[in-house]
């Protein structure tokens, strides 16, 4: 019970807060970064370049963040997974 | 048919002296001349941190070959380095076909960068014949 209690005026805040935006609320993460620019060959050595698709955690970044095409994401992921089993990249940064 | 262009790159543990580390190099060299494979190139990358521990080391000695080949010296290539104790890791990976994509590619785009200019040259050109 306590709990619906402190939902419901915080909900009321939001509408109240900004009418305009209060159905868009939930908006979770960035807009797409400008767009890479991806070379034609990707090399799976290439640290340097890999290295800005991984933010710190270590995951391969989602295209929707990317914001490069369904092909290049495909190229760069499969360079990242080589890299990573040569022990180039990491799985996880902890 | 020795269509194909491979990458192999190994690392070597850091514990084995030098001498053995090229005699390895040279030993793998002579294994893909000897398949029948043509290195285009052998590059020595030294030492360098891995990004993870591996057998519990933190360290490795990375070695990169280049060569044409058809394809059948990879599973001896890879069946001896598997046994060796030395090479801690291995990769093999095919690449002349994501190069040939990345030339079409290329060449796709000059060729239209190419025709925009002209198209563009004769716009230019066009009002100073009319004038």
């Amino acid at each position: 019970m306590p709990e619906r209690n402190t939902d419901a005026p915080a909900e009321r805040e939001i509408v109240t807060g900004d009418e305009q935006f209060s159905e868009k609320m939930p908006r979770r993460y960035q807009r797409r970064r400008p767009r890479q620019v991806v070379p034609d060959y990707v090399d799976w050595k290439d640290v340097e370049f890999l290295r800005q698709f991984i933010p710190e955690r270590g995951k391969i970044m989602p295209r929707r963040i990317s914001g490069i095409s369904a092909k290049d994401q495909r190229r760069v992921a499969t360079a990242i997974k080589r890299a990573r089993s040569m022990a180039l990249l990491p799985f996880v940064w902890d | 048919m020795a269509d194909r262009t491979y990458e192999v790159m190994y690392i070597i543990d850091p514990d084995t002296p030098e001498d053995r580390v090229t005699k390895l190099n040279e030993a793998v060299g002579s294994l893909i001349e000897k398949e029948g494979g043509k290195i285009v190139r052998m590059d020595d990358g030294g030492r360098r941190q891995l990004a993870y521990p591996i057998q519990k080391k933190t360290e490795g000695h990375y070695v990169l070959y280049e060569f044409d080949g058809s394809g059948r010296e990879i599973a001896e290539l890879e069946r001896r380095m598997r046994v060796n104790d030395m090479i801690i890791r291995y990769i093999t990976v095919r690449v002349d076909e994501d190069r040939k994509k990345a030339d079409k590619m290329k060449a796709k785009r000059d060729n239209r960068t190419a025709r925009r200019a002209r198209f563009r040259q004769t716009e230019d050109a066009s009002p100073e014949a009319a004038a």
